[in-house]
C-alpha cells in the first residue's frame, strides 16, 4: 500500500451563500496521478485550490504528510501549480520565470544554470531559455509553466486543466509528456480536468465529481467498466442509460424484456438504472438477438460507427465497426456481463446530483 | 499635388500647435516689456527669475504639491485597483461610480465643496490643504488608467508567483506590478499633471500666503504678465521635451539590449534606468527637505501683507524681514473690490492691507479692520500734515489709516499719436481717437470719467446721473481698445494706444520708458486718491502690523519705495530727501495745488451704493 501523502478531512467551501463543496473527504497516495473530473462547478478546482492553498476551506482540514496545512500560506507549501492558462511572467524570458522559484530559495547562480536546463531539457524546450512568453505558442508556454513549476522540485505537482487551451494533437502529444514527466519525476500529480479521456489516458486514480460531491473514486477501468451511478456512466464515455427494473438476481427487465445479467443483490421487482455502454450493444441479423429495432442514424467516426437504433420506443446508441444502413431492421443483443445495474437515486439530494437522469 | 497639400495641412496643424509656444518663447527674450515691440535680445527676465522669490515660491509649491499628491494619489490608487479586483463587479462598478466623482464633477464645485470642509472643519487652509485636495481629485485619474491594465492581469499571475514560493508583497511587485508599470506611470503622470494644470480647485482650497503657478500667473494675468512668466514657462517646456526626450531613448535602449544576455544573473545589477528611477524619489525628498525645512520652521513668527500688484520695492520686504525676523507673506490683489471679498471670507487671514480712501472708510463701517497702535508708529511723524488731513475725510480721528501713496488719475497720451495735447475728458470720445483708447477696468474711475465729464459729482448715487453715465460709457465703447488694469503702463510704452486713462504712479514709470508719452489731468477735474496701510480686525499678528506700518513711514524706506514705484509718497520726510531736483518738482508725481483743487476723492457709498454701481458697471459691459 502507497503511503498516504494528502488527506482532505470534511471539506466544505461556499462563494457567496453557494456551496460548492459539501463535507469532501479525500486521500491522495505519494507517486499517483490522480485526476479530479467533472463537468465545470463540480467543485474540482475549488478542491485544487485549497489544496494549493489559494483557498480556505469553511470547514474541514487539509493534511499534507501528516501535518495540518489548512491555514499554511500557499508560498509555504511544498507542491507547485500549473495553471490553465500558463500564468506566465509576460515581462521575463524562459530562464528568468524558470528562476523564479529558485531565486527566492537564494539559490547559488550555479545551481540556478543546471536546473534551468535541466528544466528545458525535461519539457524539450532547450535553446528557448531568452524568449519573452509572448513569443511562443500556446504549447511552449505550457511546458515553460511546468517547468518553472517543477525546478522547485515539489513533493505535488497541481495541473489545473492545463492541456484546455491546446489542439487536440498538441493535447494528446501534451498527456504523453505529462505521463513521462511523472514517470521521470516520480512524484504526486493532482490533475483537474473536465475531459473524461484525459483523464482516463493519464490517471492511475480517478476521483469524478459533481456538485460539490465525490461521485466514484477508482481505477479509470473500475470507472469506465463499473459506474456506479449514471452520472459517472454518462460523464465517463457514451453510455446507454436505461430505466429498467431488477427481476431478480442476475436477471433485469430492460424496455419490457427479460436480460440475463451478472449483478445481485438489489432485491426483487426494484427499480434500477441500467448502463450499457455503445460498443457493448451487438447489432445482430433480425431473429438473432432480444430486442428489435431499426437504424435510425448511422455516422462515419473513422475507428467506427455511430449508430442509432430505435428499439422499444429507447433510441440506443451503438459502436460498431460493421455497418448496419440506416432504415434496416435489426436485432440487439447484450453481453450479460456488459449489462451495469446500478441503484436510482433515492433521495431528493442524490437526485440533484444526477441531472441526466431521466 | 497631393502631397503638396498634405504639406501644408501638416504644417497648418503645426503652426496651430506651436505658434503659442513659439511666439512666448520669443517674448521670453524680448528686452522690452510690451508684448507690441521688440526691444532686442536680452536674457534680463531670466536673470531676473532667479531673484524672483515669489515666482520660484510659487514654482516649487507647484512642483512639490504635484510630486506629493502624485506619489500618494499613485499609491493609493493602485492599492484601491488592487482591492477592486478582489469584489464583485457590481460592487466594483459602484466604487468606480463614486472615485469618479471627483473627476466627472465641475472643478468648481469640487473647489467649493472642499474649501466649505476645510472651513467647517477649522482646517487651515494653505499647503496641506491644497495637497489634499490635489490627492482627492488625482486619485480617479491613477484608477483610470491602472484598473482597464489591472483587468487585463490573469489573477493566476499572482499566484502563480505565491505558488513559486514569494511572499504576498514580493509577488506584487514582482509579478503583477511590472506588468502595470505602464499604466501606473501614464496614471501617475496624467496625475502629476492635472495636478500641475489644475487652478480652479487650487484656487479654492489656497487660503491666504500660498500660490502655485496657475494662481500665482492668473493674477499676474488680470494686471499683465510680467515677462518674467514667459521665461519660466519656457523653462518648464523645454524641460518637459528634455524629459521627453531623455525617456524616449531610455525606452529605445531598453529595447535594444538582451541579445547576448548571459543564462541567467543571480546579482542584482542597477540598471541605468533603475538608477534613474531611484534619482526621483531621492530628488523629490531633497525638494521635499528643503521645503519644509524653509517654510514651516518660523509659523509663528509670520505677518500676511495684501497689496496691490506691484506696488512694493521687493527688496523692502527682505529689508524688513531681515531687520525684524518676520517672515512675511505677500500676496497682491487686482482690484480693491477683489480684496473686500477676499478678507470678507474668513479664511484670508491677512495682517495688512493697503486700500483706498473709499474702500477704507467700507472697512471701517463694516468693522473689518482695527484702530492702529500708533505709539507702536512713531515714524507716521514723517508723513505730510495735508495728507494726514485728507485722510481724515474717510478716518475721521486719523485712527484706522497711515497713508502710503497718493495720486491723480489722468490721461497719458503719446504726443506723436495725436493732434494737439488733450486737455478735456472729451478727448476719449472722440472719434478720431477710435481703437487708440485705453479704459480703466475699474468701476469707480471708469464713472468718474464719465461722471465728470458730464459735469456730476463722482461720489453721485442718483441713479439717473448714473444712468447717464452708463450710456455714455456704452456710446464710448466702440472706441475703445480695451479695459485693462496694470497693462495700460506697458501698452502706452509700446505705442499700442494713443491715450489711457492712468494713475499719476505709473505714469512715471511709463513716461521714463517711453520718452513720447505725456500725461495731464483734465481741466474738468479728476479724482485724487490716497492710499493708506490698514490692520485687519482678525490679524493674527497685529504687533508685526504696527512694526510693518512704521516701516513704510521711515525715509529712507519711503525714499527707495517711492524710487521704485513712482507712486507720489506722502512722507514729506522722504521727498526731502529725493535728489533729482527734476523729480522731486515733477508735475506728475507732485502736482500744484492747481490741479489738486480740481480733484476730488473717493467717498463711500454705502452698500446700496456700491450696488447701484455694480448693476450699472454690469450693463456697461455687457452693453445691454
Amino acid at each position: 500500500m502507497k503511503k498516504e501523502l494528502i488527506k482532505l478531512n470534511h471539506i466544505s467551501k461556499a462563494f457567496d451563500g453557494e456551496l460548492i463543496l459539501d463535507d469532501l473527504n479525500l486521500v491522495i497516495h505519494e507517486n499517483e496521478f490522480v485526476t479530479l473530473l467533472g463537468p465545470s462547478g463540480c467543485g474540482k478546482t475549488t478542491t485544487l485550490r485549497i489544496i494549493g492553498g489559494f483557498e480556505t476551506p469553511d470547514k474541514g482540514n487539509v493534511v499534507f504528510d501528516g501535518v495540518d496545512i489548512t491555514d499554511l500560506a500557499p508560498n509555504k507549501r511544498q507542491l507547485n501549480t500549473v495553471f490553465q492558462k500558463y500564468a506566465l511572467f509576460t515581462h521575463m524570458d524562459v530562464a528568468e520565470n524558470i528562476a523564479f522559484g529558485l531565486k527566492i530559495r537564494n539559490k547559488p547562480q550555479e545551481f540556478i544554470e543546471d536546473k534551468i536546463n535541466y528544466a528545458l531539457k525535461l519539457v524539450n524546450l532547450e535553446g528557448y531559455e531568452h524568449r519573452m512568453p509572448n513569443s511562443l505558442s500556446g504549447g511552449q508556454q505550457q511546458r515553460v509553466a511546468i517547468a518553472r513549476a517543477i525546478v522547485n522540485e515539489p513533493k505535488v505537482l497541481l495541473l489545473d486543466e492545463p492541456l484546455g487551451a491546446l489542439d487536440l494533437k498538441l493535447r494528446q502529444d501534451m498527456q504523453y509528456e505529462l505521463i513521462r514527466l511523472k514517470e521521470e519525476l516520480g512524484i504526486t500529480f493532482i490533475y483537474v480536468t473536465h475531459d473524461q479521456e484525459e483523464a482516463l489516458t493519464m490517471s492511475d486514480h480517478i476521483v469524478v465529481m459533481n456538485q460539490g460531491y465525490i461521485q466514484q473514486e477508482g481505477s479509470p477501468e473500475d470507472i469506465y467498466n463499473e459506474p456506479e451511478n449514471a452520472f459517472v456512466a454518462d460523464f465517463i464515455g457514451d453510455s446507454n442509460i436505461i430505466s429498467s427494473t431488477m427481476v431478480k438476481d442476475e436477471l433485469v427487465n430492460i424496455l419490457g424484456v427479460d436480460f440475463v445479467c451478472v449483478d445481485k443483490g438489489f432485491g426483487e421487482m426494484k427499480p434500477v438504472d441500467v448502463v450499457i455502454r455503445p460498443e457493448d450493444v451487438e447489432l445482430v441479423p433480425k431473429g438473432e438477438g432480444t430486442i428489435s429495432g431499426v437504424v435510425s442514424h448511422v455516422i462515419f467516426k473513422g475507428v467506427h460507427y455511430e449508430m442509432e437504433v430505435t428499439a422499444r420506443g429507447y433510441k440506443w446508441l451503438v459502436h460498431s465497426t460493421k455497418l448496419s444502413e440506416a432504415g434496416s431492421e435489426v436485432d440487439i443483443k447484450v453481453d450479460p456481463f456488459n449489462i451495469q445495474v446500478m441503484n436510482k437515486p433515492e433521495s431528493e439530494d442524490e437526485e440533484a446530483l444526477n441531472p441526466d437522469a431521466d | 499635388m497631393r502631397s503638396k497639400i498634405e504639406k501644408l495641412y501638416t504644417g497648418i496643424i503645426f503652426i496651430f500647435m506651436y505658434a503659442p509656444i513659439v511666439t512666448l518663447m520669443v517674448l521670453s527674450f524680448n528686452s522690452s516689456k510690451s508684448r507690441a515691440k521688440w526691444g532686442g535680445f536680452t536674457l534680463k527676465w531670466y536673470i531676473n527669475l532667479i531673484h524672483d522669490s515669489s515666482v520660484l515660491n510659487a514654482m516649487a509649491n507647484t512642483l512639490v504639491i504635484a510630486l506629493i499628491s502624485t506619489v500618494i494619489a499613485t499609491v493609493i490608487g493602485t492599492i484601491t485597483c488592487v482591492g477592486l479586483m478582489g469584489v464583485n463587479r457590481r460592487s466594483r462598478a459602484v466604487i468606480m461610480g463614486i472615485t469618479n466623482i471627483p473627476m466627472i464633477n465641475a472643478d468648481i464645485v469640487t473647489g467649493i465643496s472642499l474649501m466649505l470642509l476645510f472651513k467647517v472643519l477649522h482646517f487651515e487652509t494653505g499647503f496641506v490643504s491644497v495637497l489634499i485636495a490635489h490627492i482627492t481629485f488625482n486619485i480617479p485619474y491613477v484608477m483610470l488608467a491602472v484598473l482597464p491594465a489591472m483587468k487585463t492581469i490573469d489573477p493566476n499571475v499572482y499566484e502563480a508567483a505565491l505558488d513559486l514560493g514569494a511572499k504576498p508583497f514580493h509577488a506584487f511587485r514582482k509579478a503583477v506590478l511590472p506588468n502595470l508599470t505602464s499604466s501606473v506611470l501614464a496614471g501617475a503622470l496624467m496625475a502629476f499633471t492635472m495636478s500641475i494644470d489644475d487652478f480652479i480647485i487650487t484656487y479654492f482650497t489656497k487660503g491666504s500666503g500660498f500660490d502655485t503657478l496657475s494662481t500665482k500667473i492668473y493674477n499676474e494675468v488680470k494686471r499683465g504678465i510680467r515677462p518674467e512668466i514667459y521665461a519660466i514657462s519656457t523653462i518648464i517646456f523645454a524641460v518637459v521635451i528634455v524629459l521627453l526626450m531623455m525617456s524616449e531613448r531610455m525606452r529605445n535602449r531598453h529595447a535594444s539590449v538582451r541579445k547576448d544576455a548571459p543564462l541567467y544573473k543571480v546579482e542584482k545589477r542597477i540598471s541605468r534606468r533603475r538608477f534613474i528611477l531611484m534619482l526621483v524619489p531621492a530628488f523629490a525628498i531633497i525638494i521635499l527637505g528643503m521645503y519644509f525645512g524653509g517654510v514651516f520652521k518660523r509659523k509663528s513668527n509670520q505677518l500676511f501683507v495684501y497689496n496691490a500688484g506691484e506696488y512694493i520695492d521687493p527688496e523692502i520686504i527682505e529689508m524688513f524681514s531681515e531687520e525684524t525676523g518676520i517672515e512675511v507673506i505677500y500676496d497682491e490683489f487686482e482690484t480693491l473690490e477683489i480684496m473686500y471679498a477676499k478678507i470678507y471670507q474668513d479664511d484670508a487671514a491677512y495682517d495688512v492691507l493697503c486700500p483706498s480712501d473709499y474702500m477704507i472708510a467700507k472697512l471701517i463701517d463694516n468693522d473689518m479692520i482695527q484702530e492702529l497702535d500708533l505709539d507702536k508708529i512713531p515714524n507716521r511723524k514723517n508723513i505730510g500734515q495735508q495728507y494726514m488731513e485728507a485722510s481724515k475725510a474717510f478716518d475721521p480721528g486719523n485712527k484706522y489709516a497711515i497713508p502710503y501713496c497718493w495720486g491723480t488719475v489722468g490721461i497719458l497720451y503719446n504726443t506723436t499719436m495725436v493732434d494737439e495735447p488733450p486737455t478735456s475728458w472729451d478727448v476719449l470720445w472722440d472719434e478720431k481717437g477710435a481703437g487708440e483708447i485705453l479704459m480703466q477696468d475699474s468701476i469707480r474711475d471708469a464713472f468718474m470719467v464719465a461722471l465728470i465729464r458730464n459735469g456730476f459729482d463722482p461720489n453721485t448715487t442718483d441713479p439717473e446721473e448714473l444712468a447717464i453715465a452708463a450710456d455714455d460709457l456704452i456710446a464710448q465703447k466702440p472706441l475703445v481698445q480695451a479695459y485693462v488694469i496694470d497693462q495700460a503702463k506697458d501698452k502706452m510704452i509700446g505705442g499700442e494706444a494713443a491715450y489711457a486713462v492712468t494713475y499719476s504712479g505709473d505714469v512715471m514709470e511709463a513716461m521714463a520708458g517711453n520718452e513720447d508719452l505725456d500725461y495731464v489731468v483734465p481741466e474738468e477735474g479728476s479724482n485724487v486718491w490716497l492710499d493708506c496701510w490698514v490692520v485687519t480686525k482678525k490679524a493674527r499678528n497685529p504687533e508685526a502690523a504696527m512694526k510693518w506700518i512704521d516701516f513704510m513711514c521711515r525715509p529712507d524706506i519711503a525714499l527707495k519705495n517711492f524710487e521704485f514705484i513712482m507712486y507720489s509718497t506722502p512722507n514729506t520726510a522722504a521727498w526731502e530727501m529725493i535728489e533729482d531736483e527734476e523729480l522731486k518738482n515733477s508735475e506728475v508725481a507732485f502736482p500744484g495745488d492747481d490741479v489738486l483743487k480740481r480733484c476730488t476723492s473717493y467717498t463711500y457709498l454705502g452698500e446700496e451704493g456700491d450696488q447701484l454701481y455694480n448693476d450699472m458697471w454690469k450693463k456697461v459691459k455687457t452693453g445691454e
